[in-house]
């Protein structure tokens, strides 16, 4: 199928994202689906997203957004799991419960965290480890996300070690228990709880209330989430309830049986033929995606085009962003930012060039981290159950006229 | 001078924001997604609805007959809905006749 037939194909409904792919061949990895529009419908708080579920609410961003090195919050992707959300905090009760193996529980409430703590801020990407799934064939499981299940805020909070060190860790501590507050419809459905170990709680891991100056948004966990650089976002839990300290691993749900991926070399296996044995996803790979122009664009014969878009990893940070106009056969560098922002944030890059020949053009951008490792094509990728950690190549189809 | 201090103070006092921009209840909007009826959709609603919308089920992408089924038994074992053996069938046979790719497996 071409790809303008596929356009038509994968039409947009009643502010509903569409349906998942038809188009590719089967087994072969190709662009996500990048044809959605935001729906007419605003959630609170948020302007219109692209919409894919109310309830719980699953909110992406366009595309044309990744050309800013901090992702508005009223344009930030949602991702919640289970159908109850608390829609309203008593900030007079509200506590953040530190609990299990410490010599000391504790209850902080925002005013407490923000008053007795040293404030921190860092960077960051917060990406779902299902971003970009709509990629891979046949379709995984899960929501068909196109490129903006993703997003990077300065997010300013208190070091957990720091409340860590006030609660003190009783001998055998070795595991923490993140819980936030949503809810399942049935008692007995699991909780969405996270489990970090205290070998992963680096300085840069905290506990946010502040996301781009402002409070957080609730559909992005108001009043506090877990803010773990360079990690996949099911691990960043929203709306803290419960820190549990513990000497044993326990074993849950959305660990150990949903945000996995194969635990092999390649972290791939194939539908016939799915890998024993899973880990959980977790440090993010280097990816790159072209916020502006976008498919479909025109753009004028012999003009001075620029290209834009943000590149990231899980925190060794890019080294460079090149760009492709001829398929990938040459590859020039982009002008990157300053990287003030940090390792764990976006870098914006841009690309000057002119447009020489009228007709379609495919612009490619691909991201190189600090280590050497790059963006693979996406046809390079290898299927997962989970259609996980998809970091090809961005490719957008512009039209010169 | 006492008058400009606690102006200050005021200003200081407001320039802190400790509380929410929500102050109120938020309300997440209800979305009418354009499901399919058919044979079986009075079982989906009454089944499926208690914890997702139909957004969820129909954005998941067309699926062979296997997955749909996976994809209930997920919803019975793991996050413990009370489906009966009788209303699964019905389930994925409706998920499979409108959201399937044609395959069994």
């Amino acid at each position: 199928m071409k790809r303008r037939e596929f356009f038509k194909t994968a039409a947009v409904t009643a502010g509903a994202a569409a349906l998942g792919t038809t188009a590719a061949e089967a087994g072969v990895t190709h662009q996500p689906i990048d044809n959605r529009k935001v729906g007419n419908v605003a959630f609170p708080e948020k302007r219109p997203l692209i919409t894919y579920s109310d309830r719980p609410p699953l909110l992406e961003t366009p595309r044309e957004v990744f050309t800013c090195a901090l992702t508005p919050n009223d344009q930030f992707f949602v991702r919640w799991h289970m159908p109850d959300i608390p829609t309203y905090i008593d900030m007079d009760k509200f506590t953040i419960n530190i609990k299990g193996l410490v010599k000391k529980e504790l209850k902080i409430s925002l005013k407490e965290l923000k008053e007795d703590y040293e404030q921190v801020e860092v960077a960051a990407v917060l990406q779902c480890g299902g971003n970009s799934r709509s990629a891979f064939t046949p379709t995984p499981g899960g929501i068909q996300w196109g490129s903006g299940a993703m997003g990077c805020a300065q997010w300013k909070g208190v070091r957990l070690r720091d409340i860590l060190d006030r609660a003190g860790l009783k001998k055998g501590a070795e595991w923490l228990a993140v819980q936030g507050k949503e809810k399942a419809a049935y008692y007995e459905t699991p909780n969405f709880i996270r489990e970090l170990h205290l070998d992963e709680l680096d300085d840069h891991v905290i506990i946010a209330y502040q996301m781009n100056g402002e409070d957080l948004p609730y559909l992005n966990g108001f009043p506090v989430r877990l803010i773990v650089p360079g990690v996949y976002s099911d691990s960043w839990i929203k709306m803290i309830s419960d820190i549990t300290v513990t000497d044993k691993y326990q074993k849950l749900f959305f660990m150990d049986h949903a945000y996995v991926v194969p635990d092999n070399e390649c972290e791939c296996e194939t539908p016939e033929k799915l890998f024993p044995k899973t880990k959980p996803i977790w440090r993010m790979n280097v990816k790159s995606i072209i916020g502006y122009p976008e498919n479909g664009a025109k753009l004028t014969l012999k003009s001075q085009a620029v290209v834009r878009g943000v590149a990231f990893d899980g925190g060794a940070g890019i080294r460079e962003v090149q760009i492709s106009l001829d398929g990938g056969k040459t590859w020039d560098k982009a002008i990157l930012d300053s990287g003030k922002l940090g390792r764990y944030a976006y870098r914006t890059f841009r690309y000057g060039f002119r447009p020489d020949n009228l007709g379609k053009l495919e612009i490619m951008a691909k991201a190189i981290n600090k280590l050497g490792e790059e963006q693979p094509l996406a046809k390079d990728i290898k299927w997962n159950h989970g259609g996980y950690k998809y970091n090809g190549i961005d490719v957008v189809t512009v039209e010169v006229v | 001078m006492k008058v400009m201090k606690k102006a200050l103070l005021t200003a200081l006092i407001a320039a802190t924001p400790m509380m929410a921009q929500v102050k109120e209840k938020i309300e997440v909007p209800y979305i009418a997604f354009p499901i399919k009826m058919g044979k079986g959709f009075d079982v989906v609603q009454a089944n499926c609805l208690m914890c997702h919308s139909f957004g969820y089920i129909i954005n998941q992408g067309r699926q062979s007959k296997k997955f749909w089924e996976g994809k209930v038994n997920k919803m019975i074992v793991h996050f413990k809905a009370p489906i009966t053996d009788k209303d699964k069938k019905i389930i994925v046979n409706y998920l499979f006749k409108h959201y399937g790719n044609g395959k069994e497996q």
